[in-house]
């Protein structure tokens, strides 16, 4: 059975919000060679997506990849481990009515760049925006960071 | 590389890693649909467990267990970033062969469960016997600059109030205690006077031997983001191989080992020859001094008698000015470069940089500096280029130690958990610093020993001679970490009993007598203090598997069961808080105040001096700390030895304890590696960076790999005057030496790289240097 890419997203990564290991052996290039702009399709190997952090405080195109994405250069385990991470929530973000813009069902901090993973060819389908052309997401998608709502102090 | 040969590459048909069977099944539970919102969890607040950068994280907490943690936009240390380290944390936990109980060792090696009442008896026992028939000289502690300040804080009362013994020194001896001497020594008070705001206000950064880029990732990218928003900013790499911090240096200057010595003394000889010494700062703030500079009574603390117990005491006596230039007549840039192996222009380049007042600077080092036979004076090297600039005691212009461990400075060097010291900096040696700590802890007059017990080495060199009979060791694997590991080998029926408390089987608890199991992290409530004299509190926020424990505790009960309970007079569930506070008397009024229990609980971490609630970004600065009275300036005023200035000392270059011969032709150097931490005890047991990092490897030049036939992967035995081993070789890997010096990292348990290595120790610190032996490289 083929891998769903929401498997393959979770294969990739310790639990929901840890960063994924690099799903390839070192190329010697840059990572921002093909990890930048709309990302690069690379022959034999795949499409490579845009970072989806560049615009985070502290992150550039000058950063230190490898801070926090490491190559796998063995399929071993030292030791056993019995952790249990949070998983993705596939659960979808809430509308108010039927046709208005749903909230975003997850923190925007380290993924500015909506387009990272709601466009181009590495684009889930489940979350893939219908309308890529428009580029100023977070003019109709907010983010929720409360639960519950405004109460006067 | 351009997209040809980034074609070319591809072609090669590089594999793609494999994933274990475990991740496959969460991935397919995750593919059936289980999936929880974040909101779910419960977020509680904690300092990373491991390096001293002390990023805060936010852990997710679910059922009972850690699901999940997330860099802390709130933290002013991180603002939400983590290194990939702190993002793995919540596995390192979870490791199948946590210890949960109590274990025994029977005669015949093997394990035997017992319950925690027979262990703290026993523990209880050994020590009381070995304090009756030996007396306190032959019990000790080995602590670590990762316990919690309350593991330290229970250590150093029971071990000096309570056995009335100095034995009690840290593993932080191995890693930060030449910058202790270094501060002590020029500001009579330790910890710098700079903190990360330096990184934002700061114009060229110069790295002395710190390869940042890995070992303190997240500081690092705050040094890259200044440098994307002021292109202007510099960084200098100074260091013995190439590695990925050098990668984004402006300049690096790659020196011989040891020679950063005489880098330092050119660079203060261009300074004075230029005309750029600041002469009203210096006039005003800076007192000259100089001390024992005789190679032959210094020696290296591992030749002749000094092997085995190594007490060299620096004599400092007035200098001057005058002197100092004529001191530093030898150092002309010429014959520095000769020493160096660095180019002419590389020493002027530094000097004008230093020199340059429109800019600020700030310096950085770590272990390159601190574990250096001569790390003492090389810390002081560092400070006395920033002294005679005045850049120092300003946002921007600092020189700025930073530290390993996660509480290499709340625990080891606040609290005083060292063989010669008791908290807030005072020494066991003065005697109105005994009356203050007796007076507090409530003991008699006369009960804290005068004399200092061993510092690390000399205790594993007297429990291997058999002076030292009892030992308990915390939170730390020195049968990995100590250098000249064969020395400290035991041997069955050796008549020492050593108690061991960790959290996973390590080579060290394989040589205890007793294993007790600790509880990690967030399993309970804790205080670290990180590099900028940040104090950071958490709660507990799950409980420790098994029959886990934390480690203070561990001490409280013992302390009871040999009738010491009453240094420990607090409710059993409710003993943080007033021991924290029973703690922060030592500190109040002194200048390193620490903030109160409720304002730790409250934030996110507070930087001492914390008077009136309000932290210090800037110690001795005018504006900034609420002891310097003066409008502006900076007032050194704990340096009371010195009239309340800073001591500028003058200190020569003298050559690492061994070289390269031809026999032991390649200098060895040692040290981390980004994905593991220390001895990888937590951080192998993490799936992601083990994967990544799996193994420890010899990194070799390229062209020296080529001259003896190695490739990239072949088996290598590197052989030392102590040992030998063989392992994997790596060619132009992360890191690139220069010719005729070899690296290898520390963290692999089955290549145990101090078993080569050599216990010399720098003369004031007594702080090992792992980063320079001979060795011989062989094909395996
Ligand atoms: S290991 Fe150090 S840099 Fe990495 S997250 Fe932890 S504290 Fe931060």
């Amino acid at each position: 059975m083929a891998k769903t890419p929401a498997v393959v997203r979770a294969e990739r990564r310790l639990y929901d919000g840890a960063p994924p290991v690099i799903p390839h052996q070192p190329l010697g290039a840059a990572c921002i060679a093909c990890h930048d702009g709309d990302g690069l399709a690379v022959p034999d190997l795949g499409y490579a997506p845009p970072m989806p952090h560049a615009a985070t405080a502290g992150m550039s195109a000058l950063s230190h990849c490898q801070q926090c994405h490491v190559f796998q250069r063995t399929g071993e385990r030292f030791r056993d481990n019995s952790f249990a991470g949070l998983r993705q929530d596939l659960r979808r973000g809430r509308r108010l009515y039927g046709g208005a813009p749903p909230v975003m069902p997850h923190p925007v901090f380290m993924r500015e760049n909506c387009t990272a993973c709601h466009a181009g060819p590495a684009a889930r389908e489940e979350i893939r925006t219908s309308h890529p052309e428009r580029r100023n997401c977070r003019q109709c998608h907010l983010e929720e960071r409360l639960s519950g709502g405004f109460q006067r102090p | 590389m351009n997209r040809r040969t980034f074609l070319k590459v591809l072609g090669s048909g590089v594999p793609v890693a494999a994933f274990s069977c475990r991740d496959r099944r969460e991935a397919e539970r995750l593919a059936a649909g289980e999936s929880v919102n974040p909101s779910e969890l419960a977020w509680g607040k904690a300092p990373c467990r491991y390096c001293g950068t002390g990023c805060g994280v936010e852990v997710g907490v679910k059922d009972g267990r850690v699901m999940a943690v997330r860099g802390d936009e709130k933290s002013p240390v991180n603002r939400g970033l983590l290194c990939v380290k702190g993002y793995h944390l919540p596995a390192m936990l979870y490791g199948a062969d946590r210890l949960l109980h109590p274990q025994r060792r029977l005669p015949d090696g093997s394990l035997e469960r017992i319950s925690w009442d027979q262990a703290l008896a026993l523990v209880a026992d050994k020590f009381a016997h070995t304090l009756a028939t030996g007396g306190p000289g032959e019990v000790a502690v080995y602590g670590s600059g990762q316990w919690t300040v309350f593991d330290g804080y229970a250590a150093v009362k029971w071990v000096k109030g309570g056995m009335r013994s100095n034995n009690i020194d840290p593993n932080a001896r191995l890693c930060m205690a030449s910058a202790v001497m270094g501060f002590m020594t020029q500001f009579g008070s330790d910890e710098p006077m700079g903190c990360y705001d330096d990184f934002e206000a700061g114009d060229d950064f110069v790295l002395w031997g710190n390869n940042m880029a890995e070992m303190h990732p997240v500081l690092f990218s705050r040094i890259l983001e200044r440098k994307r928003q002021k292109p202007d900013v510099r960084i200098v790499d100074v260091a013995t191989r190439r590695t990925p911090s050098s990668q984004y240096a402006d300049l690096y200057v790659e020196i011989r080992p040891n020679t950063d010595l005489a880098l330092a003394n050119a660079v203060l000889h261009l300074l004075v020859a230029n005309g750029a010494v600041d002469r009203a700062f210096v006039r005003d703030n800076v007192v000259f001094m100089r001390g024992v500079e005789d190679l032959e009574e210094i020696g290296y603390g591992c030749y002749g008698e000094q092997a085995e117990r190594y007490v060299f005491k620096d004599r400092g006596r007035p200098s001057s000015f005058a002197e100092l230039e004529a001191f530093l007549a030898d150092y002309a840039p010429a014959r520095a470069a000769e020493i160096c192996g660095v180019p002419e222009e590389q020493i002027r380049a530094l000097a004008s940089l230093y020199g340059d007042r429109g800019r600020g600077t700030v310096s950085l080092w770590c272990m390159g500096v601190n574990q250096h036979v001569r790390g003492t004076w090389m810390n002081n090297l560092i400070t006395d280029l920033h002294l005679l600039t005045g850049k120092i005691g300003r946002p921007g212009a600092n020189p700025f130690s930073l530290t390993g461990q996660p509480s290499a400075c709340g625990t080891v060097r606040e609290v005083g958990t060292l063989a010669n010291r008791l908290p807030a900096d005072m020494l066991v040696t003065r005697p109105e610093h005994r009356a203050k700590a007796e007076e507090i802890w409530g003991l008699e007059p006369g009960t804290i020993p005068a004399q200092p017990g061993y510092h690390a080495v000399d205790m594993f060199r007297a429990l291997a001679r058999g002076d030292v009979k009892t030992m308990w060791i915390q939170t730390t694997n020195p049968w990995v970490s100590l250098p000249n590991l064969h020395r400290f080998e035991r041997r069955p029926g050796d008549g020492r009993f050593i108690v061991v408390s960790d959290i996973y089987p390590t080579p060290t608890t394989d040589v205890a007598d007793l294993i007790l199991p600790s509880a990690a992290w967030v399993e309970r409530e804790g205080v670290f203090g990180n590099s900028e004299r940040r104090s950071q509190q958490w709660e507990k926020l799950v409980e420790p598997p098994g029959e886990a424990r934390e480690d203070a505790w561990q001490i409280i009960e013992v302390a009871r069961r040999m009738g010491m309970g009453h240094l420990f007079p607090w409710p059993e569930d409710d003993w943080h808080e007033p021991m924290w506070e029973e703690y922060r008397r030592f500190t109040l009024g002194t200048g390193k105040d620490l903030a109160s229990y409720a304002e730790l609980r409250a934030a996110r971490g507070l930087r001492w001096p914390v008077v009136d609630g309000k932290e210090t970004p800037y110690r001795y600065a005018a504006g900034f700390d609420p002891y310097v009275k003066k409008a502006k300036g900076v007032h050194f005023y704990k340096a009371k030895a010195y009239g309340e200035r800073a001591a500028f000392w003058l200190r020569p270059y003298q050559p690492a304890a061994e070289v390269p011969d031809e026999e032991y032709p390649f200098w060895l150097t040692t040290g981390r590696v980004l994905e593991h931490w220390h001895t990888g005890s937590m951080t192998r047991r993490v799936g992601q960076l083990h994967r990544a990092v799996p193994a420890a490897y010899a990194e070799l030049n390229r062209a020296d790999a080529a001259a003896l036939g190695i490739g990239d992967g072949d088996r290598v035995r590197l052989r030392s005057r102590r040992g030998s081993l063989e392992l994997e070789a790596r060619v132009d890997g992360r890191g690139q030496p220069p010719r005729g010096t070899v690296f290898v990292p520390f963290f692999d348990e089955s290549v145990r790289i101090n078993e080569l290595t050599l216990d010399a120790m720098d003369n004031i610190s007594k702080e090992p240097d792992y980063k320079k032996c001979a060795v011989r490289v062989e094909r395996a």
